[in-house]
């Protein structure tokens, strides 16, 4: 129990240890973590993947699908339609190619009330249900594909669709389907999805009142597991296996195993981020391959945007992948659409001899390539180092303030020291509450902003954008309203409670979306530990450290995130070229959170303002603070 | 302390109670499971009251655990207060139990430092000890702090998240918690009648409080102490037979209202044996549902017996002579190791603490404890979200969070109890430790 010791009785080894050495400990730590992550890429720190669950039995049958043909046929009425209807779905045609494989087929309606303007679109999804022949409905497996239209912005997937008719066909003839396989064909990518998905079980993700998914007519059993396709030719090239869903939430790693086994026994190249595996011999060159495409996981899964239509599964529990298949560029074999048929029928055949759930093997991992995993076991001490520096700063901090209040014990008496310390602590809670008041203002404030600048007749981008600003400058103020009340003992104070709060959250964070947690520690951790509070006897360049802090505001944070990524994607613009479209861009970037968290639930703008905009608000305040030395009266 | 400043503090609780009742998140709080439990729940209450309606006994199910006189109080206020008004008294009952730890806390710091001063000045006649007389002004408690506790601890129940979160959930660990702060007033002003009866009434309703009768004879019995230097038999006596006597005419009156003595397996019955594994922050829902059915009755049978009984005996020699510490061991005890704990009791025996601020400095682990406390509040809801609805995590991760928890807040005791002893030992033997010249410490071993 003699874990720390009296401080009346002296210090202990420890706790000396931790306050002379804090600030390299802290370094060491930040450092370590760091490099320690990154050298997971290394093939000696990480391990080949291999299957856990047993029942999957994958790739022990016979493959028997052979509607390569009927998938050419489909493909070729589908474009005929297409062309007829350029910017709708192809209805009737779905319904009644569905209709004439004998399936029970439905269409699904929903409605998006656009949350920040009066506006309103609708979709329409179709999907259809081949009732297992060996059970009652208790389960079910989707294949789903997005639908795109001609006219639309993203890569055609209609091979993809003709491959869903044609393999629906197969099945039908088959007698061995253990669980229902519903084919979904969604409308609007990921809206559709989660339409169908929210009114599949009944619920609502996001805001009440905003996506309206109404009812089903014909319903399964639970999911088990979904395979979306999204094939752009009708050769392909090699097929991308997608797997990061809303939230930076991942399906089983044994169904991305078992989809990177299928592939690879039909011969058909495989990628992760868009990269294929490359083996060197040179471990450093190998390395630094494996690095870049961790590194690519890690920033997609920090957004917490699902990638695919797959990506919107993972929240109800159900384990989903997306097989993109990109048509052929530069060498290498060309596979058709009988390999990638015989893939998918391997998928569902090994879905289909799934006994429970998926349970075995990982969730929580990242991949350096396609055959190689980093578990959560791996990953998780590095950002653990690099999060314990906070604590540690708190805890030294912390110390330093119980030394100084015991010094000074003897000089002012009892009645002033109890009178002082309950302003100190009531200070303080009002310093914490305000805060976090204002960060749950601002979650709801998006509708406010818009209503009014509707009134002044600004876009939704622009009233959002405009509002926020207003509310940082209000917080601005706020922060130097206060200020006269503080000394180093609140600020010190406010700094420890930032620094546990900081580390806590991300600690929280790291348990749902690891990458944004290690994004957000490598960003904050460094500035967090540099922005203490002024004593009183520093040099003028102290007010420097205020600078970085500035810079990580969630918002100027955003900004910067996002002319990073317009510089990538448009190197060749002029300067003023781009400072207009950077701006255009963090805009839409902003409206594209609120949106995201109001229709999906998607929680990065909500962890954002909620709790590290009122954490950055007190580090700003403890940064800020001139020192007086006692409170008077 | 100023009245207006006490009385913005309880305006403002009621204010944040009374927002977050009606705001959307009172369902969801009230779903928690580290809020509502099988015992305090009020979907319970509601149905038990529903199947009284209906002339069903509500005992024979598996539904209804609240002791029947309970059952008949809850369904008078839900057949004659509207929803509103329901919400009022729950409101209203944690602000008048915040108000009467208030008093308390004011009574029982002032009689510490009378106390404290006899002691040190009886021992200086005794012995002209030179350290006695060295000891440090700031090892005596000062006169403020019983203004500043009297403060405190009421602010500490009424801004404890847990407490607000247990208010807010509608638990009827509300009325437990008031019952519980009455209990500790009267007992501190030496009621006999007050005190047996609220402790009955708590022993009814949830059995673990049945301990609180130690601290509570300890003080009626001190009352008379200085009359009579002999032990005081008579008094204890007299204590112990009114406590039982109450007990039983409680019990009588549940069978006469309930009609049978079947809400003895519901209310005693379901706390002792544990067939409701639905999980909580507490630590048996993981245990029993691991266990091999075999070895049960063995577990029951050890995990009840060190929360009732194990400490009870050792702890009371010990803070003999400090029964509301006793006191605050036995609840904080209780809360951790009883079957089906919720987080309005950590919250009532969190909102204690204050009264021993004067403990704060020679406590060792109050940093890591709250750092502890504070991650496990975070996590647990996080962890399961992800084990409930995500699917990606397991039982195990939840329970780890529970079991951390648990460990914090054991640490926490043990810390306090231990702050205490070494308390009692510096004023009685000086501050320095010099032991052949080198500084030494004292360590729990």
């Amino acid at each position: 129990m003699g874990l720390l010791t009296d401080p009346r009785a002296g210090n202990g080894a420890v706790i000396k240890f931790v306050m002379k050495w804090e600030k390299l400990l802290c370094l060491t730590l930040y450092v370590t973590g760091v490099i320690w992550f990154v050298s997971l890429a290394y093939p000696d720190f990480n391990d080949n993947t291999y299957f856990s669950e047993n029942a999957l039995l994958p790739g022990l049958v016979t493959n028997e699908f052979n509607e390569d043909g009927g998938a050419k046929r489909f493909h070729d009425e589908l474009l005929a339609e297409m062309k007829k209807y350029p910017d709708d779905m192809p209805y009737p045609w779905l319904l009644a190619k569905f209709r004439q494989l004998n399936l029970d087929v439905y269409t699904h309606n929903f409605t998006l009330n656009y949350p920040l303007s009066q506006q309103k679109f609708t979709g329409q999804n179709v999907y259809s249900i081949l009732r297992a022949p060996r059970s009652a409905s208790t389960e079910a497996i989707i294949l789903s594909v997005p639908y795109r239209s001609a006219s639309s912005i993203h890569l055609t997937t209609a091979p993809s669709i003709a491959l869903l008719l044609a393999f629906a066909k197969f099945c039908r003839k088959q007698n061995y389907w253990a669980k229902d396989i519903i084919f979904v064909v969604t409308e609007h990518e990921q809206l559709g999805m989660q339409a169908w998905l929210e009114a599949y079980h009944r619920c609502t993700c996001g805001q009440d009142g905003v996506l309206i998914a109404g009812d089903l007519v014909g319903r399964a059993g639970s999911i088990q597991a979904a395979i979306n396709l999204e094939m752009h030719s009708f050769k392909i090239g090699s097929i991308d296996i997608k797997v990061e869903g809303l939230n930076g939430q991942l399906p089983n790693l044994d169904l991305v195993n078992l989809a990177n086994k299928m592939c690879a026994k039909e011969g058909i190249r495989r990628t992760f981020q868009r990269r294929a595996d490359s083996n060197p011999k040179d471990k450093i060159r190998k390395w630094w391959y494996q690095f870049v495409t961790m590194m690519s996981m890690v920033s997609t899964q920090a957004t917490g945007v699902p990638t695919g239509n797959h990506g919107v599964f993972h929240r109800f529990g159900i384990e989903a992948i997306t097989l993109e298949g990109f048509a052929k560029s530069g060498s290498g074999t060309e596979s058709t659409i009988y390999n990638i048929g015989r893939v998918v029928e391997s998928l569902i055949r090994s879905l289909n001899n799934l006994l429970e759930r998926f349970h075995q093997s990982f969730f929580f991992y990242l991949l350096p390539s396609t055959d190689r995993y980093i578990s959560i076991g791996l990953y998780m001490p590095p950002l653990a180092l690099i999060i314990a520096g906070l604590f540690i700063k708190a805890f030294s901090v912390w110390l330093k303030l119980q030394e100084s209040t015991e010094k000074k014990d003897g000089e002012s008496d009892a009645v002033k020291q109890a009178k002082s310390e309950e302003l100190v602590l009531s200070h303080i809670a009002w310093e914490v509450l305000w805060t976090h008041i204002l960060g749950v203002a601002t979650l709801s404030a998006p509708r406010l902003f818009t209503y009014i600048g509707i009134k002044f007749h600004l876009a939704t981008e622009n009233s959002v954008s405009l509002g926020l600003l207003l509310l940082t400058i209000v917080m601005f103020i706020g922060t130097l309203c206060f200020e006269r009340y503080r000394t180093y003992e609140t600020a010190s104070l406010l700094y420890v409670i930032a620094l546990i709060e900081l580390a806590t959250m991300l600690l929280c964070i790291s348990m749902h979306n690891f990458s944004l947690a290690l994004v957000a520690a490598v960003v904050y951790v460094p500035a967090a530990l540099t922005v203490i509070p002024k004593k009183g006897n520093e040099s003028r360049f102290h007010n420097l450290r205020c600078i970085p802090w500035i810079l990580l505001h969630p918002l100027c944070l955003a900004c910067t995130v996002v002319a990073v990524y317009t510089h990538f994607t448009f190197p060749d613009y002029t300067i003023i070229a781009f400072a207009l479209k950077w701006i255009q861009a963090s805009k839409q970037a902003i409206v594209f959170g609120i949106i995201d968290s109001m229709v999906y639930g998607n929680w990065l703008y909500s962890v954002t303002v909620c709790v590290l905009l009122p954490t950055w608000l007190i580090f700003w305040i403890v940064v800020t603070s001139k020192p007086i030395l006692r409170i008077s009266k | 302390m100023s009245t207006t400043q006490k009385f913005v503090f309880f305006a403002l609780a009621a204010t944040i109670r009374l927002l977050l009742i009606y705001s959307e998140y009172q369902k969801i709080i009230a779903d928690r499971v580290e809020v509502s439990t099988a015992l305090n729940s009020w979907k319970k209450v509601t149905e038990g009251v529903y199947l009284r309606e209906a002339g069903i006994d509500p005992y024979t199910g598996d539904l209804f655990h609240e002791s029947p006189i309970g059952l008949v109080v809850f369904s008078y206020m839900q057949k004659y207060l509207s929803l509103c008004m329901l919400c009022g008294i729950f409101v209203f009952t944690d602000l008048a139990t915040a108000w009467i730890l208030g008093a308390t806390a004011y009574r029982y710091t002032s009689e510490l430092i009378a106390t404290e001063q006899k002691d040190i000045q009886k021992r200086k006649k005794e012995s002209n000890d030179e350290e006695l007389s060295t000891l440090p002004s700031s090892m005596s408690i000062p006169a403020s702090s019983v203004t500043s506790s009297a403060l405190l601890v009421p602010s500490a129940y009424l801004f404890n998240p847990y407490v607000v979160f247990n208010c807010v959930g509608l638990t009827t660990t509300v009325f437990t918690n008031f019952l519980l702060s009455a209990a500790l007033y009267s007992m501190i002003n030496k009621s006999r009648l007050c005190s047996c009866f609220t402790i009955a009434v708590l022993t009814l309703q949830g059995l673990y409080p049945i301990t609180l009768m130690v601290p509570a004879t300890i003080y009626l019995a001190r009352n008379e102490e200085g009359k009579n230097k002999n032990f005081p038999y008579g008094n204890i006596n007299k204590t112990i037979a009114m406590f039982i006597g109450i007990l039983i005419a409680l019990y009588y009156l549940s069978y006469k209202v309930s009609g049978s003595w079947s809400f003895l397996h519901s209310t005693i019955g379901f706390i002792l044996t544990v067939p409701d594994l639905r999980p909580n922050i507490g630590l048996y829902w993981y245990f029993f549902t691991e266990m091999f059915e075999h070895f049960r009755w063995l577990f029951v049978a050890s995990f009840q017996i060190n929360v009732g009984l194990l400490y009870v005996a050792p702890l009371a020699l010990r803070f003999r002579r400090d029964p509301m510490l006793l006191a605050f061991s036995y609840l904080a005890i209780a809360a951790i190791f009883k079957s089906y704990p919720c987080l309005g009791e950590v919250g009532f025996y969190m909102a204690l603490l204050p009264m021993w601020k004067h403990l704060f400095p020679h406590m060792q682990q109050g940093f890591i404890v709250s750092c502890f406390l504070l991650s496990c509040t975070v996590f647990a809801p996080t962890v399961w979200h992800l084990w409930i609805y995500s699917r990606s995590a397991n039982a195990n991760f939840y329970f780890g969070v529970t079991l951390a928890f648990a460990i914090a807040q054991i640490f926490l005791v043990t810390d306090v109890l231990f702050a205490s002893v070494k308390r009692e030992f510096s004023l009685r033997h000086g501050l320095s430790r010099e032991i052949h010249g080198n500084t030494g410490k004292l360590l729990l071993e």
